[in-house]
């Protein structure tokens, strides 16, 4: 095509070219360029590129040391009881938000979406838990004796996470499903409005204050004193239990059937659809064992102290959330291990610095992972879908 | 009768037409090549037979039962498994488990059984691995079993998903580029396996650019262009077909010719 | 601003309260021989008014205060306390429907609107402190006598140390544009603190102590305030810590507390925000040391969260300093027996004015209001003076003035317009209840003394 007659006036023309021909081409900038910007940023940005890429890559070590040293900064400030009687807060808390986070990371893994509600998944469950205590006057049963104990922790498990599963599965089934291959942001919205109605049902159900649940009475005692620090059979059950249900779950993800069904669908769900899996159903389950573990935390919770409120899974939630982003979210065991971290991070931090330093920290933490580390302290990278 | 037959099969996307009145059948045993120019709507056809595209008109049966509209996983069940021209394998599974997801439908495990390992879960997950272990032998794979599939090298990536493909006791496999990326060597490899899986009593449909490949293995041939059929008969007789070479005119008809 | 609570009352404290407090005359302001002769030939028209969120969320509070001042209008008209003069009243509702209750905005505009009738010579009200905020300053403008029955927000009449905090942030001197035309009847945190610094210190024997609050205006103030004091009667505070009201664990800080020595824990804030559950997880700790508590400790859900941990008795032990429950007082019994005549045909629980804590509150404000407003006509020959500005003012300088008996006792005022009548009950719980140990009075020096 010719540039002489076609583009009438097209280019403003070249100040070096030939003076009175109208060029496609802007004559005057056809010679070597730098691309460089400012002489600062040009040296600085190299120190920050260097910088950024050790963080990234020791996070972990980084944030272990930083715990480490606030352990034995809490040592100093208060000596071995302060640091053995915040370790012993520290488990217990984890404990609680890695069963929570757990149930956040296998819904992300599978449908990539930060279901909002499975903090107030773990409400409710405190209420089924108590529901199911008082009609079933398992308060009676678990003090009269240690059977009596350990039948009514053999009931109230069970029953409230079935209760909690169905009711994490009606909420995928209602909320979620027909927005699986909608945009992210809807079933996102989405979650978030089921998150409200949930709690505005259990702030009508129950009030806005604390219930209590008659369970704190069920285990009492001390266990064993190390030194100073007395280490409950509450404790103990606590970090127990958590650990057993999480090695329990991990060892169903990784051999049985439908494990392997879940693990293949949140890896690449049209392949696994075509190896013949019900996505529908392996989400659904998914959900159930998710909220099943938030109901056992529920009852973890309940046991330990005693009382539930209509909103408490909320801020619980957004911690557990980002213990999950800690561990790698998609990743089980990241976010059991990244809830003991959080864990450590609430605790230590709050003693160090003055507890209302606690959220900021563990948001902070959310704001740097996600800057230096997205995938989390043991997530690959996983394979975006075609 | 005929083990799939497509009838008619029209699929569109807004406004393209990505497959238009398309018919053929494939008979027991038998080996189909689609081969076509790229966009021609290949791969578009095999996720209608796959049902992951529902099919916007026409008819798609297996064992003269319709199959349209069914779920995927419904259609894996009744005999129809596939691999993919881009692999895709569970990359962070072992090469034993990416198998043993294959065998997720039939395994009769359920969860209760798998939550307390009952005796019949174990039995049936031992049995299971056994039969993922020697398929994974078969093509070659077994010192790779543990390994995490995206730890694989590229041909036995190709192999994996064909094992995986296989453990979901098909009657129909499709086949989608299978040789694409693959070194002369496993080339003929592939070929030897689909041969033998021929010889199994396997009906297989494939799409192929390797012409020589395509020629050699299969018995029919159906080409398509721009979303049609526009030949279809033995290799020789394609081979000859003008439409054909004037449909691979400038994109490897040339090459098509030179390697038949 | 906290409502004293209903907790379960020591009648044999609060009887000896009434004794003491009973003194004076009944409430019932028939007393007015001092003028009525002169007043007699009193032309003119006076109006008073009352301010309270009486719809919404606030419905089951306001209004009570509002019917009592009304009552009290009512005896004054039957007893022709302002002689010849018409007395008329004016109620105003600060509730707004899109607050659901209470809204400042709406209170400035009710004042601004009051202020603007020249007739009008003082305001009962409002309810809540945030509300004062902004009605202060506008009364303070116009010269208008502001007397709140229930405000307790320290920084609105007073600079104390607590203002500028940024959960407070309350710049008092910019609230008074004008005079200080601005009263209240009930005392302030800043007495409440000082009494719970003497409690933990003096009556607990807590030499050392660990300070939680909410974060929130009432809770953070009274932390801070009771540091203060309790600092300047020589304890040591070991450690403080504002926490969330979402708060639903406290054992961190309670580890902390233990290996620093704390001898007690205070808990400035609200029960909804946390304090019975710092007792709920003291237990879990094996921490034996009191906790102590403000008014917003006091009711029977701190007792339901603190025996919810393993210790299901935990809650025995604890204190907490309330205002006394008016409804014991002696000087009360008149009227609350008026006002349930005068409103009997009102559905309940309108009808019974012991429903509400601040019902005799809002009676009293308006007595002292009323009288107030006679002792200008009678000091000026029995007729209002001439221009509007005057008479206000001379209003406001006549309840500086105030001595008045009533039916929470005798009441005088500083010179910040704080009342003088000062008492907090200290609670302490005993089988599952709060019961009242001692009542105690600070004076204007902040000498704290057991009143009964």
């Amino acid at each position: 095509m010719s540039d002489q007659s076609g583009t009438p006036g097209a280019a403003p023309g070249g100040t070096g070219g030939r003076t009175g021909a109208v060029t496609l081409v802007d004559q005057g900038n056809l010679g070597p360029r730098t691309s460089e910007g400012s002489s600062f940023f040009g040296a600085v940005t190299p120190i920050f590129r260097f910088l950024y890429s050790l963080i990234s890559k020791n996070f972990g070590a980084l944030l272990l040391a930083l715990i480490v040293l606030s352990i034995f900064g809490t040592f100093l400030q208060g000596g071995a009881t302060l640091m053995g009687n915040q370790i012993k807060n520290a488990l217990v808390l984890g404990a609680i938000y890695a069963l929570v986070a757990i149930g956040y990371t296998m819904v992300y893994g599978i449908i990539e979406l930060i279901n909002f509600a499975h903090g107030d998944v773990f409400t409710v469950s405190g209420f089924y838990a108590i529901f199911i205590a008082n009609t079933l006057h398992l308060n009676s049963l678990a003090t009269s004796s240690f059977g009596g104990l350990l039948l009514a922790l053999a009931i109230v498990f069970p029953l409230s996470m079935i209760a909690a599963g169905l009711t994490g599965m009606a909420i995928e089934f209602v909320a979620y499903r027909r927005l699986r291959d909608a945009p992210r942001l809807a079933p996102l919205i989405t979650a978030i409005g089921v998150s409200f109605l949930i709690e505005g049902v259990m702030l009508v159900r129950e009030g806005p204050d604390y219930v209590t649940t008659g369970q704190a009475s069920w285990i009492n005692g001390t266990a064993f004193t190390i030194g100073k620090v007395a280490v409950g059979y509450t404790d103990l059950f606590v970090v127990g239990t958590a650990l057993l249900l999480m090695f329990a779950l991990g060892a169903f993800v990784q051999r049985t059937r439908l494990g392997k069904a879940m693990r293949s669908t949140a890896q690449d769900r049209t392949a696994a659809l075509l190896c013949g899996i019900d996505i529908n159903r392996t989400i659904s389950a998914t959900f159930f064992i998710g909220s099943a573990l938030a109901a056992a935390a529920a009852v973890i919770y309940s046991i330990n102290y005693g009382d539930v409120k209509w909103n408490i899974g909320f801020r619980l939630g957004i911690i557990a959330f980002t213990a999950a982003v800690l561990g790698g979210i998609g990743n089980i065991v990241g976010a059991g291990v990244g809830g003991f971290l959080i864990g450590l991070i609430y605790v230590f931090g709050g003693s160090l610095i003055g507890g209302a330093w606690s959220e900021a920290l563990i948001f902070a933490i959310l704001v740097l992972i996600l800057t230096f580390r997205p995938v989390g302290l043991f997530g690959v990278e996983v394979t975006t879908r075609a | 009768m005929a083990l799939l037959e497509l009838d008619s099969v029209t699929k569109r996307f807004g406004g393209l037409l990505a497959v238009s009145n398309v018919s053929f059948s494939l008979d027991r045993g038998e080996i189909l090549s689609m081969i076509g120019p790229n966009g021609a709507g290949k791969t578009t056809a095999f996720n209608c037979v796959t049902g992951l595209f529902p099919i916007t008109s026409g008819q798609i049966r297996l064992d003269g039962v319709s199959i349209s509209g069914l779920p995927p996983h419904r259609i894996t069940k009744l005999g129809i498994a596939r691999t993919f021209q881009n692999i895709r394998l569970f990359a962070f599974m072992t090469a034993v488990d990416n198998v043993m997801v294959g065998a997720h439908w039939w395994m009769k495990e359920r969860v209760w059984d798998g939550a307390f390992q009952t005796k019949r879960a174990r039995s049936e997950e031992r049995s299971v691995q056994q039969r993922a272990l020697s398929l994974l032998d078969q093509l070659g794979l077994s010192r790779y079993a543990g390994s995490y599939a995206r730890e694989m090298p590229y041909g036995l990536q190709r192999k994996l998903e064909i094992a995986r493909a296989l453990a979901t006791q098909p009657r129909l496999l499709l086949l989608d580029e299978p040789a694409a990326g693959l070194n002369s060597h496993e080339k003929v490899e592939l070929m030897q396996l689909i041969a033998r899986l021929r010889d199994e009593g396997l009906t297989i449909l494939l799409i192929e650019h390797d012409m020589r490949l395509v020629m050699e293995v299969s018995h029919r041939i159906v080409v398509l262009d721009h979303g049609e059929k526009i030949a279809e008969g033995s290799p020789a007789e394609v081979r000859t077909n003008p439409r054909v070479i004037e449909a691979y005119l400038g994109t490897g008809a040339s090459e098509a010719t030179r390697s038949a | 601003m906290v409502k004293p609570t209903k907790g379960v009352l020591s009648i044999a404290s609060i009887a000896a309260l009434g004794v003491l407090a009973a003194c004076g005359t009944t409430s019932t302001p028939t007393s007015s021989s001092a003028g009525a002769t002169g007043i007699a030939g009193c032309h003119g028209t006076i109006t008073v008014a009352s301010d309270m969120p009486l719809t919404g969320g606030d419905a089951t509070d306001g209004p009570f205060p509002a019917y009592a001042a009304q009552l009290a209008v009512t005896q004054a008209n039957a007893n022709k306390l302002m002689g010849g003069c018409t007395l008329k009243y004016i109620s105003k509702d600060d509730s707004t429907v899109l607050k659901n209750g209470h809204d400042p905005a709406q209170g400035a505009a009710n004042i601004t609107a009051l202020a603007a009738d020249p007739t009008v010579m003082g305001v009962v009200g409002p309810f809540n402190s945030s509300v004062a905020l902004s009605e202060i300053p506008v009364a303070s403008r116009n010269h208008l006598a502001l007397i709140s029955p229930a405000n307790t927000n320290p920084c609105l009449t007073a600079v104390v140390a607590v203002c500028s905090d940024p959960t407070i942030a309350i710049n008092t001197a910019s609230l008074y544009p004008g005079p200080h035309t601005y009263f209240r009847v009930i005392a302030s945190d800043v007495q409440q603190s000082e009494i719970d610094a003497y409690v933990a210190y003096s009556v607990l024997k807590a030499h050392t102590i660990y300070v939680f609050d909410d974060q929130e205006a009432y809770g953070r103030g009274l932390a801070l305030l009771f540091m203060k004091y309790y600092k300047a009667d020589g304890g040591s505070v070991v450690g403080s810590v504002s926490l969330p009201g979402a708060t639903t664990t406290f054992s961190t800080q309670l580890s902390v507390a233990q290996s620093k020595g704390a001898q007690a824990i205070f808990f400035g804030g609200t029960t909804g925000n946390g304090c019975g559950l710092v007792r709920r997880d003291m237990g879990s700790a094996g921490m034996n040391i009191p906790l102590l508590g403000g008014d917003g400790c006091e009711d029977q859900l701190f007792i339901t969260n603190a025996n919810s941990g393993a210790k299901t008795s935990e809650a025995n032990g604890s204190y907490a300093t309330s205002a006394p429950d008016v409804t014991k007082l002696a000087s009360s019994a008149t009227f609350f027996s008026q006002y349930a005549a005068a409103y009997a045909s009102l559905p309940a629980p309108y009808n019974n004015g012991t429903k509400e804590p601040y019902t005799a509150y809002g009676y009293d404000a308006m007595n002292i209001l009323l009288h107030a407003i006679n002792s200008v006509l009678v000091g000026n020959g029995g007729q209002p003076p001439s221009s509007s500005q005057t008479f206000r003012d001379d209003v406001v300088a006549a309840l500086r003035q105030t001595s008045y008996d009533g039916a929470l006792g005798h009441t005088t005022f500083d010179a910040n317009g704080d009342t003088t009548n000062t008492g907090f009950t200290l609670y302490k719980v005993t089988n599952g209840a709060w019961v009242g140990v001692n009542t105690y009075a600070v004076d204007t020096s902040g000498n704290v003394s057991v009143k009964s």
